[in-house]
């Protein structure tokens, strides 16, 4: 038994699972369901499709070299099965799989900063420009800090008639 | 029964084919690719089936013919599958061969289009429907295989064709 790799979408295959394509100079495609395997008859390059791990890798979003991924490396030799070396095997996984994890996360939130403050200021100066679209117009007259200060102009009769039409 | 299931399986071909017809015009109409572009992307989304009575297949050993029809399925099938043998009838020869045009021959399907399932669960396909001509006893009329060559063959007693492949899927 042994766990492939999609060669689309980069996910474990798992045994029962998927369809091999085998072309006629002999290279084995691999597909973990039917949906890389659609992608790839449409001829569609991976490594501009946004979900597959090859664009991700590509461009930096996932992390690409690491210790843990030694581990991973494909043997084609058989080994004469031990069982304290299996037990050593499953152990040593989860321990690998947990440190990987981390790594990932860390890579993420290295990605990820400075996101926080980038977004804030972006608000700020929305706030700015656009606060007549969240304030009404009767708010902003009567909260002097919101607009600019009026000059007032000594017209009796206008300023009678003004307080009408707000009413 | 096997009859009516050919013909419900021809029948979902059509209905298939149809449908994948009407979405292969859409997607071509939204989509700014170019018209081979969008051809290609209607003929990938062909439903492969099984090897029948006037099915083309193509000769990849060195016995001479280039191309050849089934005319039946052995073993009283009614359609042909991979790894099974069928009789088929010599289409296109090279001139200097040990088979001539129009000649009936046994061939063992060695590639097929249609996936095949395996006994892990999982499913193979190849890109065309090959075949390697062989006598009534099961021995290849030819010396060499071309192209890739699937396990099945191994359970079905052509060990002599997995001999000469090259490459072994």
């Amino acid at each position: 038994m042994r766990l492939e790799k999609c060669w689309f979408c980069s996910s474990t295959v798992y045994p029962g699972h998927g369809i091999q394509f085998v072309r006629n100079d002999a290279k084995i495609f691999r597909f973990c369901r039917s949906k890389c395997h659609k992608n790839f008859k449409m001829k569609r390059n991976p490594r501009k499709v946004k979900w597959t791990k090859a664009y991700r890798r590509l461009h930096g979003k996932d992390m690409t070299q690491d210790s843990t991924f030694e581990f991973e490396r494909k043997r084609n030799r058989p080994e004469r099965y031990d069982r304290n070396l299996a037990e050593n095997t499953l152990k040593a996984i989860k321990k690998i799989d947990k440190i990987r994890v981390a790594r990932e996360e860390r890579h993420h939130k290295l990605r990820m900063k400075g996101k926080k403050a980038k977004e804030q200021k972006e608000a700020a100066i929305e706030l700015e420009q656009g606060i007549h679209l969240v304030k009404a117009p009767s708010v902003l007259a009567q909260d002097q800090s919101l607009t600019l200060p009026k000059i007032k102009v000594k017209v009796q009769a206008q300023a009678e008639e003004n307080q009408a039409m707000e009413e | 029964m096997a009859a009516s299931l050919a013909s419900k399986w021809s029948r979902v071909i059509l209905v298939g084919r149809s449908l994948l017809g009407g979405l292969g015009n859409n997607l071509s109409g939204l989509s700014s690719t170019s018209h081979e572009m969008a051809s290609g992307n209607f003929l990938s989304q062909q439903q492969r089936t099984f090897i029948q009575m006037r099915t083309v297949l193509k000769v990849v050993d060195n016995s001479g013919a280039k191309t050849v029809m089934c005319i039946q399925p052995l073993k009283g099938r009614k359609v042909a599958r991979l790894g099974d043998t069928i009789v088929a009838s010599v289409k296109e020869a090279m001139p200097t061969g040990k088979v001539k045009k129009g000649q009936v021959v046994h061939a063992v399907v060695v590639r097929a289009a249609m996936q095949h399932g395996r006994f892990d669960g999982s499913e193979v396909r190849f890109d065309d429907n090959a075949v390697v001509l062989v006598n009534k006893a099961g021995e290849p009329t030819g010396t060499r295989v071309f192209g890739p060559v699937p396990h099945e063959l191994r359970r079905k007693k052509h060990v002599s064709i997995l001999t000469l492949a090259e490459h072994l899927a």
